[in-house]
This record gives structure tokens, sequence and C-alpha cells, in this order.
């Protein structure tokens, strides 16, 4: 079966998580024999290339970043003339703009990059509970996430699928440094302060902090450490580029992650790959479906003692290791693609 | 072969029969057939169907010779004639939502049960409005291993609203009985007895149509037949589950039926005739005998009364007890108290207990009357009435009368009658009234305090059009309603009402505001003032309001009140929040002051200086660390980062405000550290007057003052009042009152068995004169702590979803059980016993208590006002100055 596939984004071009995930689908599955559009509502002001050589064909609405009165008219145009077989719609926001617009016999799929917990705290489980069950499928990050969704906005239609793994790495850490990895923008709702309590009431020399991202929040999270005393073990490293990261996860043992709200989070999806063991707090079910040491939400004793845990044991790192890169198997591009043409086949019954 | 099969049963339903099978056709389930089964109908059905056969090879079509009257025999025509491993049931005047097949297919493949049962929603066809069916049944997507597991699942014994395996029904020969309406409950009882495991999902899987003749009550015998089906139905499913070993669940399957199918009848039972209600008592008593006690004694007070009334065929009373279980559910005509328990009607029996209501002991205020319109005229706008009162729990001594309806109030003459109760004759001329109200009656007491109620109309009443307005008996007890009639005008006030609102977005007046503040200069003696985003004339806005005009500064001020709120001052002008005239008082004020931010997104206009009162301090993470500021998403931040910009100066009432809440809420600028303005009351501690009397505060009864904060994903729901006041009540009501204080964004109905023991406060406009007539504090997490702690009084904690709350739901800067100046509880058990021994309980945490008052109130001198009027307005000081000025930098 290969109908096309039209993917849309507000824009589709700007570096961010659902962008990187929508380029890695569309040339997955271009690949694999279907017809696959990139649709951007917007022009991206810093526009990133994904993908060196894309295989699906890309579109922008409005030469502005702002949203424009036409947007609607040339979107409406535009998806008229390709009569995709399945529109992907991949936020809330996008979901509102293009309903109305597809055609007849498109079938829809809304996507949430977020977490059920995360919907609920702000406007986004208002829209989904008004917009998706219009969809012909709304798609979640985990299976727990679609079950909340289906409860909470009472949608039939909920699926899950995970995003995929750019690249399976061919190497694994070897799980000797002393090094606990903490990736992200430094911005509050990743709330590394309680990773630095955690690791200053967890850790000994020589033992290192090393925090890969930068972000607003970078004066107060070092005053932060300076308070909690570890400030010469805690490393800031200011951001690296996605090709660099490879020799970041294979340089550390652990990877934590503190974030108040996560979707799927991709530093545990490749740390699993990598054979990292890896702390987190439970906050969804995309963070259950990777795994790892999981301690309850904001608990930050409990997610020392588990980073405790991990640190005390070379071996309880390697078996925590092993049992991630098990996992990971699931989110490598191969399965998820497979997954997502499940999906297909389950809109066409 | 299709994945499933959809029977649309139908009869003489031409018109609505496509409507219904394009419902299916349109299904996000492509792989499915209909089948249309005909009960012979003998309108234009068979061409109907032919047309959408043609139409669509997926529809086909079966007919019976005969009719049979019934639903059941087209459904196992149907049935029979099913192609598919799965099937749905659909009646022609309904239709199905885009995505009930394919949902509960895909829930049936997964789980494996014998069927799958979704949410039904019945759909008003008038009004378009939905309303779901016991949708506390469907909260749950959830596996059932067999009905005994959830015998309360006897409620949803509809046949329309799943997906069964078809295997499953023929391996147990299920077919629905033909000789019966209410097929579906014997039906539904043989399902549940045969099936294994079932799946529930809370979704939408069919919308039940109801058309406007649906929803007229009519009295025809044709009723009396379908109680008599509706008997039978249940005698049978009770024979159905004895039969097949589940004899045991019979109570749970009568219980169904005296929750549910009598109430279909009792409802409207007092629009019928006294001939109807006794033939009704007779069909239903013999059944009603056969169900056992415990199944009635579970039932609400008032549905326990008809029962009993049934079984002792009292029908004309059966009548009068019908009307009070429906909105606005009246008290009884007579009532008597008997060795301490409450009884409806004149007689006690065990039957007839009512005490459960706590109807007898309820503050005069809300004492329950009961108005029944015996006489009714009209003439031109004129409407002539004569009420009749009943006072079932005597509360009437000494009173005046009136009759409010909208915006008219007349006063009333009631007269002793000899039939029992007062009588009143009322004439209202409604020319004048223009909207829709319910008219009341209002009985006032010399210390003015006054219940008003309902009036009740005969619910048999038909409408009448009386001038512009229509009268109406409203719902199942026949509350009297006036409504404006469809007129021109009534449409052209709606029109004008939509372009209006079209026009005065929100959008288009911010744009209005900041060309405003481009070209207007803000005056700098107009001040606005705005506590709670206008929800009262409280707080600190207030305090430092007061002492402005204790001064005699000239200033104008505005103040800004939300809508529907009152309790302002008479000789301030007030402008309602977000109105064009708020706009422009905004636009031209040059002091802001106010205590919870202005809306976020309008900037200040240049050289107007805004004071910042805050509203509390405590133990609550605040600002960047509160859960709306901490999602994924930058907007929300940038917008308090940009409102928080435009203070001028904030007022921290103690070092712990400036160690965590000034740099928490992101602000850098001066700071004004003199004590909070709206304590300087608590500190003065004067016993406001006529505070007790105004919340009915019986003599001698300690007053518990509860004031929970809300919860950040739960807000307007009620779950914030986690203590079971009910519990409370049993344990400490004769020696205590509570007075419950919610938050302003939360909302919650003290339900009327607990007005007894709870007065409810949520909109009360000044909290200071709660914290002054109470005796303790019972709160959660509420920064009203850090105010009570002023006065010394007893504080209680019930935490009982610390950890929730500390570590998801909104988190905390302290330690609260570290540091609470009082007992932490966290069951009724615990909160009671600390209330039964409070002084010495109250002793034992003096240490901490004075820590907790160092902490948050040694500045709290009772000049709070006066020294920030002094400092932010420059106003000669009527106290001695303090040396400098205060304001400084946070640190």
């Amino acid at each position: 079966m290969s109908g096309t596939v039209v993917f849309a984004c507000l824009d589709a071009d700007t570096l961010g998580g659902i962008q990187q995930v929508t380029h890695t689908l569309a040339q997955g599955l271009a690949g694999r024999g279907h017809e696959v559009h990139v649709v951007g509502l917007r022009r991206a002001e810093d526009p990133f290339r994904y993908v060196a050589r894309p295989r699906y064909l890309r579109h922008v609405i409005s030469g502005s970043p702002r949203s424009s009165v036409f947007e609607r008219m040339r979107a409406g145009r535009l998806l008229a003339r390709i009569e995709p077989g399945f529109a992907v719609l991949t936020s809330p926001g996008v979901v509102t703009r293009l309903s109305g617009l597809l055609p007849a016999r498109t079938r829809t799929i809304g996507q949430y990059h977020g977490s059920y917990q995360h919907a609920r705290i702000c406007s986004h489980l208002g829209s989904i509970r008004r917009h998706y069950c219009g969809l012909d499928q709304a798609v979640f990050l985990s299976e727990d996430d679609a079950w909340l969704f289906s409860e909470h906005a009472l949608l039939p239609n909920v699926w899950s699928l995970p995003n995929p793994l750019q690249s399976w790495p061919a190497g694994q850490a070897e799980l000797t440094a002393t090094r606990v990895l903490g990736v992200g923008r430094l911005a509050g709702v990743k709330r590394f302060d309680r990773l630095v309590s955690a690791f200053a009431k967890a850790s000994a020399p020589p033992w290192e902090l090393h925090l890969i991202g930068d972000g607003p929040e970078e004066p107060r999270l070092r005053a932060w450490a300076r308070q909690e005393g570890v400030a010469d073990r805690v490393v800031f490293r200011g951001r690296v580029d996605a090709g660099a990261m490879e020799r970041e996860y294979l340089g550390a043992s652990i990877v934590a992650l503190s974030s108040e709200h996560e979707g799927l989070p991709l530093v545990l999806m490749e740390a699993a790959a990598h054979g990292l063991p890896s702390v987190a707090f439970d906050v969804s079910g995309g963070v259950r479906s990777i795994g790892g040491l999981l301690a309850p939400p904001g608990d930050v004793p409990a997610l020392a003692e588990r980073l405790a845990a991990l640190m005390e044991s070379a071996g309880e790192r390697r078996r925590q290791g092993a049992a991630a890169r098990a996992r990971a198997e699931a989110f490598r591009m191969e399965p998820v693609l497979d997954r997502w043409e499940e999906l297909f086949a389950h809109m066409t019954r | 072969m299709p994945d499933c099969t959809v029977v649309v049963i139908t009869y003489n339903d031409a018109a609505r029969l496509p409507r219904a099978v394009r419902s299916v056709l349109d299904q996000t389930l492509r792989g499915l057939e209909v089948v249309i089964s005909d009960d012979a109908s003998t309108d234009d059905t068979p061409r109907v169907a032919q047309a959408l056969m043609r139409a669509d090879p997926r529809v086909r079509y079966v007919r019976r010779q005969v009719n049979s009257g019934g639903c059941g025999a087209p459904r196992n025509d149907g049935l029979d004639a099913a192609l598919s491993p799965y099937v749905m049931f659909l009646d022609s005047d309904d239709t199905l939502p885009r995505h009930a097949c394919k949902s509960m297919l895909a829930e049936i493949e997964r789980t494996g049960a014998d069927f799958v049962s979704g949410q039904i929603s019945r759909l008003y066809e008038p009004s378009g409005k939905t309303e779901r069916y016991y949708p506390q049944l469907f909260g749950k997507r959830r596996v059932v291993e067999g009905i005994r597991e959830e015998p309360e699942l006897f409620l949803d014994c509809f046949s329309t609203n799943k997906l069964f395996d078809v295997s499953f029904l023929r391996r147990n020969a299920l077919h629905f009985p033909e000789d019966i309406h209410y097929e579906d409950h014997v039906f539904g009882a043989e399902m549940y007895c045969a099936a294994r495991r079932f799946a529930v999902v809370p979704w939408v899987v069919y919308h039940w149509r109801r058309s406007r003749e649906h929803m007229s009550i009519s009295m025809s015998i044709k009723e009396m037949d379908n109680v008599r089906h509706r008997v039978e139905a249940a005698r049978r499913s009770d024979a159905t589950l004895r039969a097949h070993g589940f004899g045991d669940l019979v109570p749970d399957r009568q219980y169904r039926f005296v929750r549910q199918d009598l109430r279909v009848y009792l409802n409207p039972l007092p629009s019928h005739d006294l001939v109807w209600a006794e033939e009704f008592v007779s069909v239903v008593r013999p059944y009603l005998r056969e169900v056992s006690d415990e199944v009635i004694d579970r039932m609400d007070p008032m549905v326990r009364v008809c029962c009993h009334l049934i079984l002792a065929g009292r029908a004309e009373e059966l009548a009068v007890a019908a009307r009070s279980l429906n909105a606005p559910q009246p008290p009884p005509r007579e009532a008597v108290t008997h060795e301490g328990r409450t009884y409806w009607g004149g007689t006690p029996a065990p039957g007839l207990d009512i005490t459960a209501l706590r109807m007898a002991e309820l503050p005069y205020s809300a004492s329950r009357l009961r108005h029944e319109v015996v006489a009714l005229a009209t003439e031109g706008t004129r409407l002539r009435m004569r009420v009749r009162t009943y006072d079932p729990f005597a509360v009437l001594t000494e009173w005046t009368a009136f009759l409010r309806c909208g915006p008219l109030t007349v006063p009333l003459h009631p007269l002793l009658s000899p039939g029992g109760g007062l009588v009143s004759e009322v004439t209202l001329d409604l020319a004048k009234v223009r909207g829709s109200c319910h008219p009341s009656i209002g009985f006032t007491r010399p210390d003015g305090l006054t219940t008003t109620d309902a009036v009740l109309a005969d619910p048999g009443m038909e409408p009448f059009d009386l001038g512009h307005l229509r009268v109406r008996a409203e719902g199942t007890a026949g509350q009297l309603r006036v409504s404006p009639r469809t007129t021109p005008r009534v449409v052209l006030s709606r029109v004008k009402r939509r372009v209006l609102r079209r026009v005065s977005t929100p959008r288009l007046k911010l744009k209005a505001y900041k060309t405003l503040i481009k070209v207007l200069p803000p005056r700098e003696d107009l001040a606005l003032f705005e506590a709670d985003c206008g929800n009262g004339y409280t707080g600190s806005p207030r305090a430092v309001y007061e002492e402005v005009r204790r001064r005699g500064l000239p200033v104008d001020a505005v103040w800004s009140v939300a809508r529907g709120r009152a309790g302002f001052p008479s000789d301030v002008p007030l402008v309602r929040r977000g109105s064009w005239r708020y706009i422009w008082t905004m636009a031209r004020a040059g002091v802001w002051v106010d205590s919870h931010g202005f809306p976020l997104d309008y900037p200040k206009p240049h050289g107007t200086r805004y004071l910042q009162t805050w509203h509390g301090q405590g133990i609550k993470s605040i600002g960047f660390d509160a859960p709306d500021l901490r999602a994924d998403l930058p907007g929300p931040r940038e917008q308090w980062r940009a409102a928080v910009a435009r203070w001028d100066a904030l007022i921290s009432p103690s070092a712990e405000f400036s160690r965590y809440f000034v740099p928490a809420l992101g602000y850098e600028g001066p700071v004004l550290r003199y004590g909070t303005p709206r304590c300087d009351a608590l500190v003065r501690g004067e016993p406001p007057e006529g505070v007790r009397e105004r919340l009915e505060i019986p003599r001698g009864r300690r007053v518990l003052l509860y004031a929970p904060t809300y919860r950040d994903s739960a807000k307007s729901s009620g779950r914030s009042v986690r203590v079971n006041l009910q519990e409370l009540a049993e344990a400490v009501s004769d020696e205590w009152v509570v007075i419950l204080r919610t938050h302003p964004v939360e909302r919650y109905k003290v339900p009327q068995h607990l007005r007894h023991f709870v007065r409810p406060a949520g909109s009360y406009p000044e909290i200071n004169d709660l914290i002054l007539v109470s005796d303790a504090l019972l709160t959660d997490y509420s920064s009203v702590m850090c105010d009570y702690a002023v006065t010394g009084k007893p504080m209680l904690f019930f935490i009982d979803d610390w950890d929730e709350y500390r570590l998801s739901e909104r988190g905390v800067n302290t330690d609260l059980p570290a540091i609470a100046p009082g007992p932490c509880v966290t069951t009724v058990a615990e909160l009671v016993a600390c209330l039964r021994d409070l002084p010495s309980v109250h002793a034992s945490f003096a240490a901490k208590y004075a820590a907790a008052r160092r902490l948050w109130c040694e500045e709290e001198r009772g000049d709070a006002a006066a020294r920030v009027v002094a400092d932010f307005f420059g106003a000669p000081p009527a106290v001695p100055a303090p040396e400098q000025s205060q304001l400084r930098r946070a640190s």
C-alpha cells in the first residue's frame, strides 16, 4: 500500500524536536516507496537542513515567519493539488489551522509530541479534546499517554507510535568513566536544579556532572551548584553539535533526566541505544516506555538514591546498560516505520 | 467479509432512516455492512431502503411480513442476517458517531472480550445539547471479568451502545424477547449472565436523539402500558439471573429498577392526574414488594419516601413527594420530628425518615419553604396568582414577605390559611420584565435575614404567553419560569449582542489600548484599584485605598469590579473589568494598585506608577516555579516577565518573602518592607460587627475557618475540599460550625445536608472578617496561614495529599510539616481528636507558632498601609515617618 503522505508543521525547518522527527520519518517513509511531502505553514527564520538529500518534497506556505491571512487559502490550494492519502498534522496548532482544509478523501492523523501530564497543565488538553476526535486518528507517543487521552479527552481514535532513532550506533559506552550526563536546554521545564541537588546528594569525587546545552537558566543553575557545594564537579559544556553527541554518550557512564515534563525524550532513547544506563523522573508514558531507573516525579532523594546505585556498581551499570540497549531496539527506524505502516493499514480498514 | 454488521431497525420512519444509515456508511471503519431490518413498515420505507442499497453495495434490507410491535423481532432478524464476526444495533431515529465501529472493533480485538460497551449520549435535537448517560459508569476504560465484578453495570442494559462478538451471541443462543417492550433489559440480563469478560470504553459510541415530540409529556394510556412492560421486563430479568445461578445479584438488578426505571415514571408523575397515579401505584406495587428492604435503604431519602408511599398505596401523597425529587427539590408540605428524627408528612413511619437531608436544622437564610401556585389568571400584561406557602419546619415567626421576578419586587401579605400554611394573593405587572427569571418568594426576618425559595406551578400546566413573555412550569417539579418570547425586539438585541461580541474581541481592545496610551498622557491624580482580579473590595489594595481616603489625598480613585461582584463602597466609581471603560481607565490612570496583576498583555502607559501589593506569602511555589509557567512553552513565561517588568514597587511583608517570592516572581525593582496593608485590620483585631449574625453562627458554637487552597490541575472542580465534612459534622457539629472559604478559582457548592454545619463563604467579600470571627483555622497550603498567624489563634493543617502536592501537583518552597505552627493531620479522626483537645494541642505548638510569626509577620505593626501610602504616594505622614525611605532594591 502506498498512499501519498503529507506531514504538516507550523514551521518545518526550524531547529526543534518535532521537525527533527518529521524529517526523519519523511525520509524513512519515502525510502519505503511512499510519496511524501513536508509542508511548513510558515518560513523558518533560521532554517536548518535536517536531511542532506531528501527523497521527499518540501513546501512552505507563507513567505514570512508570521501568520498571514492568506495562509489558509494557500494551504488549501496546495493540499487540494497534492490530494494526500494521509495527512499528518504534527501539533494541536496545525490541527486547528488546517481543520476543514483537507480534501474529504484524505485520512487525517493528529500527533501530539507532549505527554498527557503536559497537555493537562496548558491549553493543549482543551484543544485536543475539541479538535482531535474530528480527525481519523489521534496519535500519541506511548500506550499510556494514548490511554489517558482516551479517558480524559474522551477520544475514541487514539493510537500510539514512538518517535524513531535517527541512527543506530555501532559502538557502546564502556561505562568506566566517572561522568554523569545531563542533556537539554537549560530552561525551567528541564529542572536541572533538581538533578544538581540529586547529584550533590549521591556523589563523591571524582564523579562529575556534565550538562550539555545552553539556555536562560544557566546563571541560576551555576549559583545553585555553588549552593549545593558541587560547583567544581558540575561542568557546563554549552551546546554540542548533534554529530559530536556520539562521543559524549560513549564517554559517559550514566545519563540523568530531571525534567518537569517530557514526552518521549530523545536523550533517553539515544543513551539507551549507546548502552548507557539512565535515571529519570517518571513523568510520562514515554519515559516509562524507554525506561531506566525511574523515581517518582519531583522526588529528589529518590532520584539521588537511583543515581547512587548506578555510581556505586559498575556491574549494575552494565546490566542496566544492556537492558536499555535491548529496549531501544523498538525505537530503531525499521520497526517504527513498520508501525507507521500498521497505522496506515488500520486506517484503511 | 466485512468486519462489522450494523443492524438498523426501523418502523414507519422513512424520513429519518437515511440519516441513520448514512451515519454508519460514513464511519471511519469502511469494511462494514448495514442490515436494514424493517418491521413491516407501511410508509415509504421499502423505497427509501432500496435507494440506499443502490447507492452503496454495503447496505442490505430485510423485511418482516407482519409488524411485531416491538424492537426485539427486527433486531433478531438483523442478527440472523449478519455476515460479519461483530454486530452493533442502531435505531432508525438515532445515529452513530464517526468512530463508533472502528474504536470498539479495535477494543474487542485487543481485549478478546465478548462485547464492548461505550458511552451513550442523549442529543436533544431542538437545542443540539448533549448529555451523557451515567458518565461515572463509563469513566474508566477497562475490562470487566464478569458482571459480578461490577453489578452497578446493570444500569447499562442497552443493546445499542455495544459491539458484540457474533459467535458469543450465537454460542449462547442470545436473542431478544419479541413479546415485550424493554426487550433489551431482559436481553441485557442474559448477556451479563453469559459474558465471561467484557470491555467498557469511556468515549461516546451512540447518539440517542431526542426530538421535540419525545420530550413533551404525554399522558397517554400507552405510557401505562410501558410501565407494565418495564415491570414485566424487571421480573423476567430477575428470573433470568436466578436461572443462570446469579440469584445473588438480584438485589443489584433491583437497585437498577428503583434507581433508574422507577425514576423514569416518578419524575413526571406530578404532572399526571390522580387516576394515573393510582393506576401506577397498583401496577408497580406488587413488584416493589418483592424488592428487598436493603435495596430501598440504599436509595436517597426522597426516593425511599416515594417507594414507601407506593407500598402503602398512597397515590395522592406520592404526587406531592415525587415533586421533591428534582430541581429545585422543594421541601415536603408537612414534616414531623419525633425522637430526634425527621419524617416526611404528618405521621412518623420508618419508610418516611428524611433525617439524612438535615432540612430541619438549616440556618434561616438557607431554610426551605414550599410555595405552590394554586390559582393563576392573566389580565393584559398582568399575572395574578394565589400562592400557598408551606412551612414544614416552622421557621417563620415574624417576617415581611415579597415576591421577586427579575427586576420586579412586590410585597406579599400572606394570611394564615385554615387549610394549613399561608396563602397570599399577588398581582405582577410583567410589562417591564426583559430577561428570563424564576420568580421566587422571600421572607425577611426582623434581623434582616431573608430566606427565598422558588415558586412552583402545576407541572402539567400548558405554557402560555403574556405580552412579550412566555410563562411556563419548568421541569418535573414545575418551577415557575418567565422568559422572553422570540419577538423581533428580542432577536434584534440578540443580534446586537452578537455583533458587539464580534467587534469587542480582546485583541481589538488591546490594539485600541496600545493606540490610546501612545496619544494620551496618563493623569497623575487618577488611580485604578483592583483586588483579586476585580473579584472584591478587599485585600491590600482596599487597605491602601482606605488610607489614601483617610488622609484625603488629592487622588481620584476608580475600582475595578468583575462581572456580577458586589460589596464595593457606594461613593467610588466602578469599572467592569475587561470593559471598554476599564481599558480607558487603565490608559488614563497615572497610578495602578493591584494585588494579582492587571491583564498581563497590557503594557503600562509611559509615566504611570504601578504598586503591586501581592496577595500572600507562604509555602507554595510561585511565579516561575509554579506549574503554569513550568510548561514546555516559552510564551507564558515571556508574558509573565513582561507583566512583572511593569511593577514600580512591590510590597514585601517579610524577609522570608524577599528571600523566596521576590526572585521567584522574577522581580528586581524596589521593594516596600512595611508589613502587609491588609493585615493591619488583623493587628488591630477589632471583631467586626454583625458578621456572626450575617453568617448565622448559633450562639455558643465555636467557629472553624476552613480555607483550603486550590489544586492547579483541578480548578473549579470542588476537589480542593478534601476534608470529609460529613464525617466531621457527625463528630463535632454540636460544638463547632465550619466557615468554608474556598479559593476564588474554586467552585464548590455545599450540599444541603451539610448546611446545618457548614457556612459557605467562598464569595464572602472580606476574608479578614472571617479570620477575626473564627476561633481556629483549618487549611492545607493556603497563604492564609501567614495572615492568620498575626492573630495568634490555633491553626490546623489537613495535608493528606502533601506528597502529591509537594512533588507533582504544585511544588513548595518550604517543608510545611517541619515548620507548621499547628498539628498536620491526614484523617478526619486525627482532626477531630485535635479539635476536642484544642487548647493543649495549641499550647504544645507554642514554640513553632512563635517561629512562624517571626518568619512571616515580624513586621506587622498595624501601620503598613500608612507607611506604604506615605512612601508610594509621597503623602505627608500621619504617623511618625521612618527615618529614611525604605524603598530599596531587592537583594
